[in-house]
Parts: C-alpha cells; sequence; structure tokens
C-alpha cells in the first residue's frame, strides 16, 4: 500500500466533508435560534446556485455575482422563514418539517421548468487544474472552497460574537424566553438566523458549483450528507461541523477504498447511529439537563 | 360528458376522455422530471417533433381517412412503481393504438408485463439494458408485442470491448453507476470480454452513487492497479466528475463507456477534460444528410435549444414514431394488435434520420430476441467528444452514412 | 350511543363492503392495480402514523421496512418456498424485529435527531439490499412470482381482496389497540416522557413497542407490495418513498386511521388525476373557491391568524393562474402537488381527514362516547392506616451539577400518613431534593430509603413502580389526552391482558373498570364533568387538579407536590386546600412543597425547611416560622455580607 494514495485519499475526502460542513452550518444558524432547521436547504443551495449562474449568462462580472447570489440565498432564506417556519414555531407544531420539505418540492420543480432539468457547468475564475503538493493532487477549486467554507464561518462566528445583533443572536439562542423579557425580539433574531442560513446556502452554492456541476440535483445527495454531519457534530456545536465532515469525508474516501466503492456510505451511517445512541445532542453538543 | 367525468371521479381512472374517434391514439411514456429526465424529455420531444409532422401533413391514412395522432403522456419520474401504474394504465384504455418511450431498464421490466398482457404494442426507446427484451426469450413467451428501438447494451458493450482490444489495452478498470443500468452494463461487459477471447483483465470494479461528486477513491483504485484504460458504464453528471477526477490526479487514460456519455451534462460539465471519450452512438448532431438538418434544426427551433439534450435519445424518439406511423398505414388500422403484426413485417422502407429502416423488426421467436430488436451492430458508430460535441471517431463511419442515405 | 356506533361502525363495514365490490363491477386492470396499490398503502401509513401521529416523532424510515419486508417476503418465497401466508408473516416478523432493533438506539432520540437516526437506517438498508447481490440480486433487481396460499394461486382481484381483508384486520386490531392503555401510553410519551415515566408507565417498552409495530405493518406492506409488483429494486424504497409517504399521513390526517387511508389514496391517486388536464383545472379550481371561503371566514371571525388563512388563498391562486399560463402541468407535477400540500398543512394542521372528521361530528351530531359509573372511591383508594412507621428516610442525600451543590446532604424522614412540608426560598434545592427522590435525578451520594427498602436511584419509573408518585412546578400534562385518559394512563394495575388479546379487542371490559377507577379521582379533585376535555383546554386551576389525580391514580405509597398551589387564584387555592386535606384522610402520605405559608400551616404535620441545599430546621410549621435562621434565610442577607446558610 502506497503511502501517497492513502494521503491523497484522505484529503480529497476531507475537502469534500468541508462542503458537507458548509452545508451543515446552514442547518445549525436556524437550529440555535428556533429549534428548527429547513429540510429544503440543499434546494437554497441548488436554487442559489442557478439563479447566481443566470447572473453570469446575463453578463453580471464574478465580483458583483457574488454579492447578488448572496442576496438572493438571504431572500430566500426570509421567505422560507416567512412561509414554512413562523406559524408552526408560533402553533409550537411541527409542522416546520413538512412545510420546508414542501418548499423544496416546490423549489426543485420550478428549477426543473426554468432552468431545466439538465446538470450545467459553472464557469469560475479559478483554475479547475490540479496542483500537487507532496504528491497529493488538489485542484485550485478545491482550496477555494476550503477557504471559503473558513471565511464564511469565521465571519458569521464574529459576527455573533463581537456585534450587538450578534450578541442578541447568541442570547436567544441561549434562552429564547429570557432573551424576550430583557427585550429583544425573538421572532426579528430567528428571520435574522434564516437570513443568515439563506446567505449560507448560497455561499455553498456558488463555492461548490463548479466543482459539482448546477442542476436541480446537485444538492440532493449533499443534502443528507450534511444533514448527518450538522446533527452527529451536535446542532450547536458552531465549528464542530467542520472537524465531523473531514472526519466523514475522509471516512468515506477510505471505505470506498478498502471495503469497495457499494459501501461507501456504511461505516459512516453506522457510527451515525451510533454516536447519536451516545450521545443524542451530538458529539460536541451541549448535553442538556432534564428540567422539569 | 358529464357521465364521463363522474365515473372517472369515482373510479379515479381518469383516462383523457376520447373527444375524437377518428384519432390514432399513441402514448408517450419516460421520466420527465428528476434525474433521468434529459433522455426522457429528448425522447418525448423528437417523438412530438415526428408527430407534428405528420399531423402537419394531415395525418395517417387509414382506410378511406387521414387520422392524426392524439399524444397520450405520461411521467414515470424513473420510479419502477409509478411505471408499473402508467403500464396498467395504458393496457387498460381499450382504445390505445401503442406506447413509445421508457428510459430506465427497471420501469421496463416493472410495467411491460402488463402491456404485454394485453398484447398493447411498445416501442421501447431509448433504454438499453439487455434485460428488457431477454425477459421475454428466457421466459420462452410464444407472442410478444414489445420492441425495441435502441440500441441494446449487448450491442454497445460489445463495441465497447472491441474498441478497447483495438487500442491493445490489456489491463482495464470498469466503473460503474449503483443502478439497475450501470450493474447490468457491467455484467454485459465481462460477458463480452469472454466472447472476445479474454484478452482483457479487469484490474479494478468500482461502483459509484447518483449524485456522488468525488471520484477520488475510486479512480486512485483503478490507478493503483496499473489500468490501461477506463470502462464506464453511467448516466449523465457522474461521469463527468469521474473526468474531472482524472484529470485532477493527472490519469491520461482514455475513457470508454456506454451511448450516455454524448449527452450535454456529460459533456458540458466535463468540459475539456472530456475530450477524447469514446462511446457507441445510434446518432450523431452532425448535419450530414439534409433530413438530419431539418431534424437538428426542427428541434433547435421548436424547443429553443441549441443543442439537444440527448440527441440519441431525441433520434431514437422520432424514428420510432415514423416506424409506428408506418406500420399503422400497412396495417390500416388503429388496432394495436394489427399494428404488431404490421411492425414484425414491414414492407415499405422507413426513411429516419438515424438510417433507412428496412424490416427492422420480425416475427417474434422465443429463442432469439433479436427478432424485435431494431438495431444491430452496423446501425451503431463510435463517437467520440471533441470541443463540447460528439464527432465520428471515424470519418468512415460518416462517409458510410451519408453513403447510405444517398441509395 | 347506539347511533354512535352505527355511525362510525357503519360508515367503516360500508366502506369496506364498497371496496370489496369494485372488481365486480368493473373489470378493468389498472382501477384494480390502483386499489391494490391503495390498500397496501394503507396499511403503510397506517404503520407510519403510529410513529409520527401517535408517538409524535419524524420517522424516515418506513420506506426501508417497507424495502426490506418486499426483499424478505420475496426470498422467503424463492429460498425457502413459503406460502403467501407465511412469506407474509417473514415480512412481518422482519420488520418488527429489525424496527425493535433499530428503536434502541433511536429511543433516546428527539426531532431532529429522531429523524436522522431513521434516516441513516434507510439509507444503510439501501446499501445493503444493494451490495447483497448473491441474495438480492442487487440494482439489476430481482424478479419473482405471486405465491399461492393453500394451493390457491390468486389473480388479480383475488390478491386485491387478500389486500382488503388484511387492511381490515390491521384496521381493527390498530383501533382495539389505540383505544387501549397502549394508544394512551404512546400518546402520552409524546406529549410529556418525563410525566410518562413517572407515572410508572415505561417509555422505553412503549416506544419500543410502537415503533417495532409501526415497522412490523412497514413489513407487511412490504410483503404485499412484493407480491404485487412482482419485481423489486433498492432503488424503489429511497427517500424519495418516504417524503411522498410522511406528505401522505400528514396530509390525509395524524392520529387517525381514516387520515392514513385517505393519504394513502391521496398518494396514489393524486399523480394520475393531475395527468388529466381537465380534471386538475378543477381540483385546482375547488381548492381556491374552498381556500378562499373557509380563509376568508375564519379571517372575518378572527379565528384564524391572517397568515393562516391567506396563505393557502395565496398558494391556490398560484396554481390557478400557474394551471392557465403552462403548457405542459405535467411537467409542473411536483410544483402542483407542493402547492396543495402547502395549502392543506397551513390551512388545516389537521389534515384533511382530522378537519372532516370534526366537521362530520357535527353534522350528524355524533355525541361523544357515555362514560361509566364512577367506582367507590375507597376501592381505588383504601384507607391506609396510619401508625408510626417511618415512610421516607434521606441519608446524608447530595447532588452536584458540575461545581453547583444543588443538594448538600439532607438527611430527613418522614413518617407514614403525614403532610410533610418542604420549603425554602428559591433556588434552595427543595426541587432538586425531590427531583433526586422521584428518579428524576440520579444522586450524587446518598441514600433514599423507602420504608426501610433503598429506591431506585435515576429512574422516574423505577421510582415511580415503587410506590413514589409526584406533580410537576411546570406542568407536565398529556395536553392531547383527555383528562380522564390522563388519569387512566396511570392507574396502577388496572391493565394485565396481554397484547395480542388487546388487539383482538379483548380488553374492552377492563378498560371500562379503568374508566370508572378514574372517573372515581377525577370526581375526588371535582373534575368528573370534564372528564372528555383535553387536558391543554382545561383551565389553569383544573390542570393542577388534574395532575394530581393523575399522581393518585399511581396508587402511591407517598406522593409529592411540587407547588401544587403556584400561580391559583384564591378560590382554586382553597379548593386545593380541600383536596389535600381528602387525600390526607385516606392515609396518604404527602411531601408537599409550597410557598404559601398559610397552606402550608393549614395542612401539614411537619414542615423541613431548606436552604442551600441544606435543611435548616425542622419542626410544626408554627416553630419554623419563629425559628431565627429560617427568617434570615427568607428575608436574606445584604449582597457584600457573607451568606450564613447553617448555623
Amino acid at each position: 500500500m502506497n503511502l501517497d494514495i492513502l494521503a491523497q485519499m484522505v484529503v480529497s475526502g476531507a475537502l469534500m466533508g468541508l462542503i458537507y460542513a458548509l452545508i451543515a452550518y446552514g442547518f445549525q444558524l436556524t437550529y440555535a435560534t428556533s429549534k428548527s432547521i429547513n429540510f429544503g436547504q440543499g434546494e437554497l443551495v441548488m436554487l442559489s446556485a442557478f439563479f447566481s449562474l443566470t447572473l453570469l449568462n446575463l453578463g453580471a462580472p464574478y465580483w458583483l455575482m457574488v454579492p447578488g447570489g448572496l442576496l438572493f440565498g438571504a431572500v430566500m432564506g426570509l421567505i422560507v422563514e416567512r412561509a414554512c417556519v413562523r406559524l408552526s414555531l408560533e402553533q409550537k407544531s411541527e409542522g416546520w418539517i413538512l412545510l420546508t420539505i414542501i418548499f423544496g418540492l416546490l423549489g426543485f420543480s420550478s428549477a426543473e421548468n426554468i432552468w431545466g432539468r439538465d446538470d450545467r457547468p459553472f464557469p469560475s475564475p479559478i483554475s479547475a487544474d490540479a496542483l500537487n503538493f507532496f504528491g497529493i493532487s488538489i485542484t485550485g477549486l478545491e482550496i477555494a472552497v476550503a477557504l471559503g467554507v473558513f471565511l464564511i464561518m469565521s465571519i458569521i462566528e464574529l459576527f455573533k460574537r463581537k456585534t450587538l445583533l450578534g450578541k442578541a443572536f447568541e442570547a436567544v439562542s441561549a434562552d429564547r424566553d429570557a432573551a424576550e423579557l430583557m427585550g429583544i425580539s425573538a421572532t426579528k433574531t430567528i428571520m435574522l438566523s434564516y437570513g443568515l442560513s439563506g446567505m449560507v446556502a448560497a455561499m455553498a452554492g456558488i463555492l461548490i458549483s463548479p466543482i459539482t456541476t448546477v442542476g436541480p440535483t446537485m444538492a440532493s445527495a449533499l443534502i443528507l450528507k450534511a444533514f448527518s454531519v450538522a446533527v452527529v457534530a451536535g446542532l450547536d456545536s458552531g465549528f464542530g461541523v467542520v472537524i465531523i465532515g473531514i472526519f466523514l469525508g475522509a471516512l468515506e474516501s477510505l471505505t470506498s477504498f478498502y471495503l469497495g466503492s457499494g459501501w461507501r456510505e456504511a461505516p459512516g451511517l453506522i457510527l451515525l447511529i451510533m454516536a447519536l445512541a451516545v450521545r443524542p445532542n451530538g458529539v460536541f453538543g451541549k448535553a442538556n439537563i432534564r428540567k422539569v | 360528458m358529464k357521465k364521463t367525468l363522474l365515473a372517472t371521479l369515482l373510479l379515479g381512472t381518469l383516462t383523457t376522455p376520447a373527444f375524437a374517434a377518428d384519432t390514432i391514439k399513441i402514448a408517450l411514456t419516460g421520466p420527465f422530471s428528476g434525474g433521468s429526465a434529459p433522455m426522457g424529455t429528448s425522447m418525448r420531444d423528437g417523438a412530438r417533433l415526428a408527430i407534428n409532422e405528420i399531423n402537419a401533413s394531415g395525418g395517417i391514412s387509414v382506410g378511406t381517412k387521414k387520422k392524426k395522432i392524439e399524444i397520450i403522456e405520461r411521467d414515470d419520474e424513473g420510479k419502477n412503481e409509478r411505471g408499473a401504474l402508467i403500464a396498467q394504465e395504458l393496457a387498460s384504455m381499450g382504445d390505445l393504438s401503442g406506447v413509445i418511450g421508457t428510459v430506465n431498464t427497471g420501469v421496463v421490466l416493472a410495467g411491460d408485463k402488463h402491456l404485454q398482457e394485453k398484447g398493447i404494442t411498445k416501442i421501447i426507446t431509448p433504454a438499453a439494458g439487455s434485460a428488457s427484451m431477454t425477459q421475454w426469450s428466457k421466459a420462452g413467451t410464444k407472442d410478444v408485442s414489445i420492441f425495441r428501438f435502441a440500441a441494446h447494451d449487448g450491442i454497445q458493450s460489445s463495441m465497447v470491448i472491441e474498441e478497447a482490444i483495438n487500442q491493445k489495452f490489456t489491463k482495464i478498470a470498469i466503473l460503474h453507476d449503483a443502478t439497475n443500468y450501470g450493474a447490468s452494463g457491467h455484467d454485459d461487459l465481462i460477458d463480452q470480454i469472454k466472447k472476445q477471447g479474454n484478452k482483457l483483465e479487469i484490474v479494478a470494479t468500482e461502483k459509484f452513487n447518483i449524485g456522488d461528486k468525488d471520484m477520488t477513491a475510486q479512480l486512485l483504485s483503478a490507478k493503483a492497479h496499473g489500468a490501461q484504460a477506463i470502462l464506464i458504464w453511467g448516466i449523465g453528471p457522474e461521469m463527468a466528475a469521474v473526468s474531472n477526477g482524472m484529470a485532477k490526479l493527472g490519469m491520461k487514460i482514455p475513457l470508454i463507456g456506454g451511448w450516455t456519455l454524448s449527452m450535454s451534462n456529460y459533456i458540458d460539465n466535463a468540459g475539456k477534460n472530456g475530450n477524447g471519450t469514446l462511446m457507441p452512438q445510434t446518432f450523431i448532431e452532425d448535419a450530414i444528410t439534409p433530413k438530419v438538418k431539418s431534424f437538428i434544426d426542427g428541434y433547435h427551433k421548436t424547443y429553443n435549444v441549441t443543442r439537444i439534450p440527448s440527441p440519441v435519445s431525441a433520434a431514437q424518439g422520432y424514428d420510432a414514431v415514423y416506424i409506428f406511423a408506418a406500420a399503422v398505414k400497412q396495417a390500416q388500422s388503429e388496432d394495436t394488435h394489427k399494428i404488431k403484426d404490421a411492425l414484425e413485417d414491414l414492407r415499405e422502407p422507413v426513411k429516419g434520420v438515424i438510417t433507412t429502416w428496412k424490416h427492422p423488426f420480425s416475427k417474434w421467436d422465443p429463442a432469439n430476441e433479436q427478432t424485435h430488436e431494431a438495431f444491430r451492430r452496423s446501425d451503431a458508430v463510435m463517437g467520440k467528444i471533441q470541443d463540447g460535441h460528439v464527432i465520428f471517431a471515424n470519418q468512415s463511419d460518416r462517409q458510410r452514412l451519408i453513403n447510405n442515405a444517398a441509395r | 350511543m347506539i347511533k354512535r356506533i352505527l355511525l362510525l361502525r357503519g360508515t367503516e363495514i360500508l366502506c369496506l363492503l364498497l371496496l370489496a365490490s369494485i372488481p365486480f363491477a368493473i373489470d378493468n386492470a389498472y382501477v384494480l392495480g390502483l386499489l391494490t396499490l391503495l390498500t397496501i398503502y394503507g396499511i403503510l401509513l397506517i404503520g407510519l402514523d403510529v410513529t409520527v401521529g401517535y408517538l409524535g416523532q419524524v420517522n424516515l424510515a418506513q420506506a426501508a421496512f417497507l424495502g426490506l419486508g418486499a426483499y424478505a417476503g420475496a426470498l422467503s418465497v424463492s429460498l425457502l418456498g413459503l406460502d403467501m401466508l407465511g412469506a407474509l408473516g417473514v415480512s412481518m416478523l422482519t420488520g418488527l424485529l429489525l424496527g425493535a432493533l433499530l428503536a434502541f438506539p433511536a429511543l433516546r432520540l428527539e426531532g431532529p435527531q429522531f429523524a436522522l437516526a431513521t434516516l441513516s437506517f434507510s439509507a444503510l438498508s439501501t446499501t445493503v439490499l444493494n451490495e447483497w447481490e448473491s441474495l438480492t440480486g442487487g440494482a439489476q433487481g430481482l424478479s419473482l412470482t405471486r405465491p399461492a396460499l393453500f394451493g390457491h394461486a390468486f389473480n388479480a382481484p383475488g390478491f386485491y381482496w387478500l389486500c382488503l381483508i388484511l387492511l381490515a384486520l390491521v384496521w381493527m386490531a390498530m383501533r382495539n389497540l389505540l383505544a387501549s392503555q397502549w394508544g394512551r401510553a404512546f400518546e402520552a410519551l409524546r406529549d410529556s416522557p418525563i410525566a410518562t415515566d413517572a407515572m410508572g408507565v415505561s417509555t422505553f417498552r412503549h416506544k419500543v413497542a410502537g415503533f417495532a409495530f409501526g415497522s412490523s405493518l412497514g413489513g407487511l406492506a412490504g410483503g404485499l407490495y412484493a407480491f404485487n409488483f412482482q419485481y423489486l429494486q433498492p432503488q424503489s424504497f429511497t427517500y424519495d418513498l418516504m417524503v411522498i409517504l410522511l406528505l401522505g399521513v400528514v396530509l390525509g390526517g395524524r392520529k387517525s386511521l381514516w387520515g392514513a387511508f385517505f393519504g394513502a389514496a391521496l398518494i396514489v391517486l393524486l399523480p394520475n388525476l393531475l395527468s388529466n388536464r381537465l380534471l386538475f383545472e378543477l381540483i385546482s379550481a375547488t381548492g381556491l373557491l374552498l381556500a378562499i371561503i373557509a380563509g376568508g371566514r375564519g379571517w372575518l371571525k378572527k379565528t384564524t391568524p391572517a397568515f393562516q388563512a391567506l396563505a393557502p388563498i395565496i398558494a391556490m391562486s398560484l396554481l390557478v393562474t400557474g394551471g392557465y399560463l403552462v403548457e405542459n402541468t405535467e411537467n409542473w407535477r411536483k410544483a402542483i402537488f407542493a402547492l396543495m400540500l402547502f395549502a392543506v398543512v397551513v390551512g388545516l394542521p389537521d389534515g384533511i381527514m382530522g378537519f372532516a372528521a370534526r366537521y362530520l361530528t357535527r353534522l350528524f351530531r355524533i355525541a361523544p362516547a357515555t362514560l361509566a359509573k364512577p367506582s367507590n372511591l375507597t376501592d381505588v383508594l383504601p384507607l391506609s392506616p396510619s401508625d408510626d412507621q417511618v415512610l421516607l428516610e434521606l441519608k446524608n442525600l447530595t447532588r452536584y451539577f458540575g461545581g453547583v451543590k444543588a443538594v448538600d446532604g439532607i438527611s430527613m424522614s418522614i413518617q407514614k400518613g403525614h403532610v410533610h412540608g418542604l420549603i425554602g426560598p428559591n433556588g434552595s434545592g427543595k426541587s432538586t431534593a425531590v427531583n433526586v427522590i422521584s428518579g428524576l435525578y440520579a444522586p450524587t451520594s446518598g441514600e433514599i430509603l423507602l420504608l426501610g427498602h433503598p429506591l431506585p436511584h435515576g429512574s422516574l419509573f423505577k421510582v415511580a413502580r415503587s410506590g413514589v408518585s409526584r406533580t410537576f412546578q411546570n406542568l407536565q400534562l398529556f395536553g392531547e389526552l383527555s383528562a380522564l385518559n390522563n388519569v387512566m394512563l396511570a392507574l396502577k394495575d388496572a391493565y394485565r391482558i396481554p397484547l395480542p388479546m388487546v388487539m383482538l379487542g379483548l380488553a374492552k371490559k377492563e378498560d371500562h373498570r379503568a374508566q370508572a377507577d378514574a372517573l372515581a379521582l377525577l370526581n375526588l379533585v371535582g373534575l368528573k364533568e370534564q372528564a372528555n376535555v383535553h387536558a391543554r383546554d382545561l383551565t389553569y386551576g383544573a390542570q393542577r387538579f388534574l395532575e394530581i389525580a393523575r399522581a393518585l391514580a399511581c396508587k402511591p405509597e407517598l406522593l409529592i407536590l411540587d407547588e401544587p398551589a403556584a400561580g391559583l387564584a384564591h378560590p382554586d387555592a382553597a379548593k386545593l386546600v380541600l383536596i389535600i386535606k381528602a387525600i390526607r384522610q385516606r392515609g396518604i402520605t404527602t411531601i408537599l412543597i409550597e410557598h404559601h405559608m398559610n397552606i402550608v400551616s393549614e395542612l401539614c404535620d411537619v414542615v423541613t425547611v431548606i436552604d442551600g441545599g441544606r435543611v435548616i430546621a425542622q419542626g410544626t410549621a408554627n416553630e419554623v416560622k419563629r425559628d431565627p435562621i429560617v427568617i434570615q434565610a427568607y428575608l436574606g442577607v445584604a449582597d457584600d455580607e457573607p451568606v450564613i446558610a447553617s448555623s
């Protein structure tokens, strides 16, 4: 067994894992404030990617496309919050799960009809050519994804810690009722979190599209992995998703090589069920004390 | 009318009430949404193009009247269960002349038995999985109303293996997707390697799932075992991920695979990494004859595209309709059983965009499912990807087709 | 009463007969195919409803159980040569066993975590079916033939009737099960798992059973699915199908057999309904009209929030206008489906059947079932003579949370028959102390003895079974259950009939007796007239009293009342005093945590004062009230002075 191959596989898997982590981070943002997640997050990634691609095709330069795409993502996030989440949260029902699934279905079908059913390439100023580091091939696109993931997560984490609005966010995450008593509007904070989550989804869409291509089904496989990463890491764990994402990505890659590519996902899934059984709130999640 | 509606509401059967008795009803089925939709919609749109042409010219002469074709469209979403239900629905319609379509071999296996039971004529296109027809020969069915109009995987895999042997490879890796199509393509390849004298050694067999984006592990396995070429069986974008992964890992070995490599979702997404990829084709979007040109232009104009998402599916859908129409004309009836008999013995050649079809099918023989297969080895050519387009891998093939058309 | 039975059972029988007679009336393979699938999905969704509706968890594994059951059935025919009945048995057993297996790790999970565990299981099962090629044929699928039953081969109508009979049997079994203690337990553990355990009803056992049972129906449906389609592929049983199933259950209406059946009908028929243009236009127009009427009325009467009234109207108008603009509706099928679902989920949270049921019960004036005659209270709670025995003894009990010493070495004993007051300022540790006694928390150290025997540590369920019952400071009622069912659930030793007999409907008599006993307890707290009201709809005071009645139903040796008077208005507080007095008369030992000193003085034989996690005083109410340490603890000390917790 060649050490190069092993290293190549771990690195490639880990980079894939970072993509899971970025999408997973979008789940965390909304879960923190509202204890709800958007099951249509994958469609949000896909729609934002299509929208950004349309901007590019209309002749928008790359630097304009990125904020445009992010804005679109944020607006979509707000629509999800208003149309699918708020009412259910007010009624304390689990309706949001279904409504967000339904929203995803609508988004999927619309994309199929507006942009077509085919996968399309997404141009990128960054070269797709491989660079060689100690015998490990990494493409510029992959490096861009890795940097982008850390960048956007750092910005949002900084925002949460350093700004007043961010602190309101943290307060609602920690204790919604207490925050409301302090005059922080939980509804507005939840809106903010969905907007941010939509932005993260859009960012993910723009970053990964050059690698994954853009099509209605582009995120349907990714989203299940991202969901796993978010829950196993703990839905309130922040950077925990990065570690779990990298771990799962590398594990898949190695399993595929050693056990056969058909079994690629199996060990990850078994570990996942075990991890949840032992730590229901996730590996990096806070254990909560049952209160009565 | 009111009563019909009530009845349909009550039963949930909801067949379109027949507005006019003097139409020929043809059902087009396939996945028009979801992952295999590019093939399904191309097939449907190609078939529609032909039907529109026929209807514009007044329809098909049956007896003293000219009858127009009425389309019944059903989306099976590539799901077996939906396919089975749709087949049941079509089988119980009573006045249906025939069915054209189906992309997924699983859907064929789940649904066609219902059509066969009632003797409804069906032309399968573009589903290529071998099992679609061998299920009837294996069962020894005496009389079969199912025909196939696609280069089945047997033909394709033999061409792929032939190509690999011709290029003097000895070690190859097989990559295939984890669907029915990929798995059965894998079996066909192994079969063909044996048939062609065991000249190739399979050093790695790897799978990938629909939606997989990272193929590093599979490719490294092929690389580590010294594969000189990769034979691939799958659908669309995942194969582009394979090409891109090969470029990333610096694997400069050829990629040869099934006809689906000519779909735009492979060509576009693999970009320059797709150059040189080889695959058997029944139709290449190259206006080599006026007939082909008018088809390609017609498609582009009608559906407002600059390139057909899946040219093979579209051309097969188009030609299948003309063959079906010829059978209707010969049978002088819209009765599906009579059309079946006519299809088994088409006397007039049918000019299509793929080729001129002379006696494409013959009387069903349980010992030889080729009787209901329209395509022979000679109807398929090797295509090659070059700068975003599929071209003839061998110029001799191109010339042969031009000559054939001229004759 | 007779009218009720006639209407409810009559509709079921009528529907069954109607469905059974369709093959005679119409000879159409397609209709038969749809009906067969409808019955299969009916069974599947009834199973799914156990977890989604009753257990209240998003279960994403039912499609996998369908697949596993299908393969198990198919393989038991081809490998073991079983006939129809045997194969279906194997399918069902597969669902049951794997369901139970999955339930163990998934037990501690809720919400998204539970959803993920089930989702992972289903991905795993697809992988196994795909990769175990020697057995399942892998991705290329498995063709099979329909087995015979006692040598009798099935034609299409025959198979349909078999499916229909099985659906009817499942229906009956489910109805009996859900009307029994099992059904109550399923719902209870959704509303409050903590209270379920605290009432001596094992959440563990019922969650596993509920999940396994739902999965076994998935397996059974799978067997039928296999013999219906006679061709299986692992890809058929993935996330896509699961989403459709989930939407079907919600659309039809949760917690309702009719809802599951209706949901099945919708997901089977809707794709076909939409492929007909005329019918699609009819449906969308009707939908819009309904949305406008219902939404508009609700909005004007202010019974529905603006969003809930408007959103369905917007969704349906989109559907109607879209229907005119779009050339080919078939292309937009998923979007159409989504818009309709959106309107239903927002506008009718109880699902279509939930809405219809309410409407129909009103229309036909179906009265709720008449209740049993209350039992004699003495038969339910026998008088126990008080002696001078020590009932509960705490020895140096501690409980730390990290560095916080919430309970820091409490030793005390409680005499049988006493009402023992436990008081102290906020945060003094009294609630933690009773939480440790009742098993919610395990003690960090120390001993708890009930009648000289150690109480189990850290298990609400085991402690409850040992004879300690409690109420909660923050109400933990089963909101979706009626007051009567809240009490019936907790009734100790009332249910002895084993599960299979329950499903056969042989537990009715037992249930009737339990109902009578529960009514006696409701009568004790003055809620007999509100027996059929949902707990969440009761007034706050009534909810407090209901919790006491429910705790009494456990027939406890020791009753813990955790601030029962908190937030009560004066008349209710007076009523509470009377209730507690009545409980004392029956000789039940009570720990009363309370802030209202007048209530404590009036009721308590002994009062223990706790502060800083320690006992600072004990005596009669009057004694502790005069104790300077107690006064200091209550009036507090200035911030900058050291806290003198213990003397």
